[in-house]
C-alpha cells in the first residue's frame, strides 16, 4: 500500500515546548498504529515558531514566500494531519491560527485531523471543543471524535491517563485516514471553467 | 513594445518628511508625472480608479481627457477601470469621448476592484465579483460594437433600443486589456475575446504569474485567436535607481519600510527577492526587467509603478528620466532583438483601424473564400 504522510503542525514557543513533547507523542501512537496495519507512513513535523516571520508576511503581502509555500503544499498534499497549540488567552494561540488563516480554505476539505492542545492546567481543556473543533469543523477537515489535552501535570502524577487518550485519538485518526480516499484538489489554471460556462451562469 | 508607467493615486505620508501633499497636489502631480511620461519617450500612461481615500483618481476620465489635451503621443489607459461598479453604459460613453478628445489615444485596463465595502457604495456586491465583471463587459462591448442596443441582463436595468452617445472613434473600439492577479476566470475572460491580458505582478512571485499567463496563453489559442505566443500580455514592473545601487536602496528604504500593501512586513531584500521589486543601478532594473521575457515569453506592454508610497514628485520625475533615458533604449533594443517576427504588437487605434477596414474590404469581395485570402494581401 502506498505511503501514508502524515503533517503535524504544532505552535509551541518554546524549545523544547509541551505542545512540540505532545505532538511528537501524537505522531509516534499514529505511525505505530500504521505500522501495526501493515501500512507505512512518514511523519512531516511542522514547528508554526519556525515561520513565524514568513506567516505575518504571508497576511501583509498576500503570498506565502517560497518556503512557507513548500510547508502549506506539505500540510495540503497530507492525508491526515495532527495539529497541537498551546492554549492562550482561553484559545488556540494566535501564531497557531495565522498558520490556518494563510493556508488555502480548501486545503483540509476531507482530510482526518487529531485536535490537540496544552496548557498550564487542565481546566482550560475544554478549548479544544470549543475552539479549535468549530475552526477545523468550517475549515470541512474530519475532527476524530478523541482530541488530546495535556497539561502540566500530565507529563508527571497524570501521565498514566494521558497515554491511553493518545492511543485512543491514534487509533480513530488511522481509522478515518483508512476510510478518507485522498481529498482530491482540482486546479483551476490547469482546467479552466470555460467562457460559454461563465457567460450562462 | 509599449513601455509606461501606472499609477495609483495614493495619498501617503512621506516617511522621511512626515508631510503628505494635498488631494490637488497629487492630482496635479499625477498629470506632471503623464507628461514627464511622455517627454521621456514612454508609450503609455495608466492610471488607476478608486472611490475611498487615501485614493483621488475616482474620475479618470476627467483626469485623462486633462492630461490628453497637454499631450500629443502617448496612449493614456487605466490601471484598472472597475467593471464591476461601473455602470458598462457609462464606460462605454465616458471612455468614446475621451477617443475622440484624444485622437484615439486610448485603451482600457478592466479589473473588479478588491475592496469590499466599495461594492454597497455602488448597489453591487463583491460576491458577485466574476458574475459583473462578465455580464458587464459583455454589455460594453455590444454598446460600443452596436448602433442599436436592446439588452437584458442580471445586474442592471434592460436597455431597450439604446445607443450609446459618441460611437466610437472611426466605428473601432478601444483596445481593452484584462488585468487580474489569481482569477483565473478573468484570464480565461481576456482569452475568449481575444483581448489583451495584464498581469500586475509587483506583488507576486514569478511562479504565479507564470501560471496566470500560461492558461491564458493556452486559451488564447484555444479560442482561435492565434498561437499561444500571440497573445498579448502586459505585467507591472516597481524600480526605483540610482546611479549607485546601495544609494538607490538607502534611498528607497523608509518608503518601502513604510509603504501600503508590503510595509512593516517583509524586508526589502526578500520582497526584491520574491517579487519584481528592483532597487538599484539602472543596469540592475534592465537586467531584472529582460528576465521577464524568460520567465512569461515575449510580452506586448510593460508599465512601471514609480510614484507611490509617499515618494515626493521630485524624487518621481527624476525617476522617469533615469527610466526614458537611461533603461528604456535599451529594454526596447533587447527585446526587439529577441522577439520573433510572429508575435505581434499591441493593437492600438491605427492598427484596429486599419483591421477594420481590411475586413470591410474583403466584406464587399463577393468572391469564394479562396481568393479572399488572396486578394486580401
Amino acid at each position: 500500500m502506498k505511503e501514508r504522510v502524515i503533517a503535524v503542525v504544532t505552535a509551541g514557543l518554546t524549545t523544547p515546548s509541551s505542545s512540540r513533547l505532545l505532538a511528537d507523542q501524537l505522531a509516534a501512537a499514529v505511525k505505530d498504529e500504521l505500522s501495526g496495519r501493515g501500512i507505512e507512513s512518514r511523519i512531516e513535523l511542522i514547528e508554526a515558531r519556525d515561520h513565524a516571520h514568513d506567516l505575518t508576511n504571508n497576511l501583509l503581502t498576500g503570498f506565502p514566500s517560497a518556503e512557507l509555500e513548500k510547508v502549506l503544499a506539505t500540510v495540503a498534499g497530507a492525508d491526515a494531519l495532527i495539529v497541537v497549540s498551546p492554549t492562550f488567552s482561553a484559545s488556540y494561540s494566535g501564531l497557531f491560527k495565522m498558520f490556518f488563516d494563510v493556508l488555502d480554505d480548501q486545503a483540509l476539505a476531507g482530510k482526518p485531523v487529531l485536535l490537540a492542545a496544552t496548557g498550564g492546567t487542565e481546566r482550560h481543556s475544554l478549548v479544544l471543543e470549543f475552539a479549535l473543533r468549530p475552526l477545523f469543523a468550517y475549515l470541512k477537515a474530519i475532527p476524530v471524535q478523541t482530541a488530546v489535552y495535556a497539561a502540566s501535570t500530565d507529563w508527571g502524577p497524570n501521565a498514566t491517563t494521558l497515554r491511553p487518550r493518545i492511543t485512543q485519538a491514534a487509533t480513530e485518526l488511522v481509522a478515518a485516514l483508512q476510510h478518507e480516499a485522498p481529498a482530491q484538489t482540482v486546479d483551476p489554471y490547469d482546467n479552466p471553467t470555460p467562457f460559454e460556462d461563465l457567460l450562462n451562469s | 513594445m509599449q513601455f509606461g508607467v501606472f499609477t495609483v493615486g495614493d495619498v501617503t505620508e512621506d516617511p522621511t518628511t512626515g508631510t503628505t501633499v494635498s488631494e490637488a497636489e497629487r492630482i496635479k502631480a499625477m498629470v506632471a508625472i503623464a507628461v514627464k511620461a511622455e517627454e521621456v519617450g514612454l508609450d503609455v500612461f495608466a492610471q488607476g480608479e478608486h472611490h475611498n481615500p487615501p485614493f483621488v483618481p475616482s474620475s479618470p476620465t476627467t483626469q485623462l481627457g486633462f492630461i490628453a489635451a497637454k499631450t500629443s503621443k502617448i496612449i493614456l489607459s487605466t490601471a484598472t477601470t472597475l467593471i464591476t461598479t461601473n455602470d458598462p453604459v457609462k464606460i462605454a460613453e465616458d471612455y468614446a469621448m475621451l477617443q475622440h478628445l484624444a485622437d484615439g489615444r486610448v485603451d482600457l485596463m478592466m479589473g473588479r476592484g478588491n475592496t469590499g465595502p466599495v461594492y454597497p457604495w455602488f448597489g453591487q456586491d463583491i460576491r458577485n465579483g466574476i458574475g459583473l465583471a462578465i455580464e458587464n463587459y459583455a454589455l460594453l462591448r455590444r454598446l460600443w460594437r452596436e448602433d442599436v442596443v436592446d439588452w437584458e441582463g442580471k445586474f442592471r436595468t434592460p436597455l431597450q433600443g439604446f445607443s450609446a452617445t459618441p460611437r466610437p472613434l472611426d466605428g473601432v473600439p478601444p483596445f481593452v486589456w484584462h488585468g487580474s492577479i489569481r482569477s483565473p476566470e478573468i484570464a480565461e475572460q481576456a482569452a475568449y475575446y481575444g483581448d489583451g491580458f495584464f498581469h500586475n505582478n509587483i506583488f507576486w512571485p514569478v511562479s504565479h504569474t507564470q501560471r496566470m499567463i500560461e492558461l491564458y496563453r493556452k486559451r488564447f489559442e484555444h479560442y482561435g485567436h492565434g498561437a499561444a505566443d500571440q497573445a498579448i500580455v502586459g505585467l507591472g514592473g516597481q524600480v526605483f535607481m540610482r546611479k549607485n545601487s546601495q544609494d538607490a536602496v538607502n534611498e528607497f528604504r523608509p518608503y518601502f519600510d513604510n509603504a501600503p500593501v508590503y510595509g512593516h512586513g517583509p524586508t526589502l531584500e526578500d520582497f526584491s527577492r520574491e517579487t519584481p521589486l528592483t532597487v538599484g543601478s539602472p543596469q540592475q532594473v534592465i537586467e531584472r526587467t529582460l528576465t521577464f521575457r524568460e520567465h512569461f515569453g515575449d510580452y506586448q506592454r510593460q508599465l512601471f509603478l514609480m510614484d507611490h508610497a509617499g515618494l515626493p514628485l521630485k524624487t518621481v520625475l527624476e525617476q522617469l528620466d533615469i527610466l526614458g533615458e537611461e533603461v528604456v533604449p535599451v529594454l526596447r533594443k533587447e527585446f526587439a532583438a529577441k522577439r520573433p517576427a510572429h508575435v505581434p504588437d499591441a493593437p492600438t487605434h491605427a492598427s484596429l483601424k486599419a483591421a477594420a477596414e481590411r475586413a470591410r474590404d474583403l466584406e464587399t469581395i463577393v468572391e469564394p473564400a479562396g481568393s479572399v485570402e488572396e486578394t486580401s494581401r
